[in-house]
């Protein structure tokens, strides 16, 4: 009680402060790299999307930590969930009286759709909003409804892991082939001056790249959820 | 979106993590939080408004996109260390039997 009583007073001064403070937000803010990356971005990287043009090929070492962060993640969830006696069927969530028959038609006929936009988005992620991770997250979310529909389903988790490992790597050496064509690392395999043609080929390697691996991934840690909530 | 808004969303969150007795609603504030850092972000870049940025047309004054690419790595991180919370916190609760901080503390 005494708690919350200090910080009331305390956040309602934060609040105070922070009020005034974000009138200087706009002025802090300059557009130098808004204007860089709109005369150049399309022509230096061959993406339509400006923002998959950042993360695909200015800050692709960035996106490579982010890839190795979700690997560290699904491996670390699966460490604290594994548990010595024998897994059980998950049956407590899956169980066909609670779940709702309507639900299950309705995953049978929306499971296709889902995936087939989850492929879209990725393939497509830098013409449209979209791209490896968003189109990763729909693919993992269609792989979640199969397990509504097929109850029995049993998903071998090493191999997941273990797909999800060589995709990584193969993401981290098409990121370094750059060094070798261009001499320069972490950056697009050919140049502005190849054309957007083989520029967006390279793009989308590596948008199905992400995009598989963030499906195995939440995948993995949604099916660690489940052997551990037993 | 006014930024003025996230503010109130990321003191609401702070507000949560003080009071909250319970570790999955401690992780929900947290998640919290992290959304108005990201809406607080995406407001950066859109000061001004603007189109969305796809286009390679130069005449369009377009919202700034470096604050949306940094922002998809946000979200993408935020959403292992929630996953790795909950599953600390699943564990806890098999160990302990309960997920009360001051059943914790004893």
């Amino acid at each position: 009680m005494i708690r919350r009583l200090v910080a009331v007073p305390l956040l309602l001064a934060i609040f105070v402060f922070a009020f005034f403070a974000l009138d200087d937000f706009a002025t802090l803010y300059n557009d130098f790299g808004r204007v860089y990356f709109q005369e150049n971005g399309f022509y230096e990287t061959g993406s339509l999307n400006l923002v998959t043009g950042i993360y695909l090929d200015y800050r692709l070492f960035d996106t490579l930590f982010e890839a190795g962060i979700l690997l560290v993640a699904v491996t670390g969830v699966s460490w604290i969930a594994q548990h010595e006696h024998v897994e059980h069927n998950p049956l407590f969530m899956l169980d066909r009286f609670k779940i709702p028959e309507l639900f299950v038609s309705f995953a049978r006929i929306i499971y296709p759709v889902v995936l087939l936009f989850g492929i879209y988005v990725v393939f497509n992620g830098h013409l449209a909003p979209g791209g490896g991770f968003q189109g990763g997250s729909i693919l993992a979310t269609a792989l979640l409804i199969l397990y509504y529909i097929d109850l029995n389903k049993k998903t071998n988790l090493a191999q997941l892991f273990f797909i999800e490992k060589i995709l990584y790597l193969i993401l981290l050496s098409v990121s370094i082939v750059s060094y070798f064509t261009r001499g320069e690392l972490f950056t697009n395999v050919v140049g502005p001056e190849a054309g957007t043609l083989w520029q967006s080929a390279f793009l989308i390697t590596l948008n199905v790249l992400i995009g598989a691996k963030v499906a195995l991934g939440l995948t993995a840690i949604f099916i660690a959820f489940l052997k551990e909530g037993r | 979106m006014n930024p003025y808004v996230t503010l109130v969303l990321i003191l609401v969150g702070m507000y949560g993590l003080i009071s909250s007795t319970n570790i999955i609603k401690s992780v929900f504030m947290a998640t919290l939080i992290e959304s108005g850092v990201i809406l607080l972000f995406l407001n950066l870049g859109q000061w001004n408004g603007g189109v969305i940025p796809i286009t390679d047309d130069i005449s369009l004054a377009i919202v700034d996109p470096i604050p949306q690419a940094l922002m998809i790595t946000t979200i993408v991180i935020g959403s292992t260390v929630t996953s790795l919370a909950l599953i600390i916190s699943i564990k806890i609760f098999h160990n302990h039997g309960s997920i009360e901080w001051k059943d914790l503390k004893k």
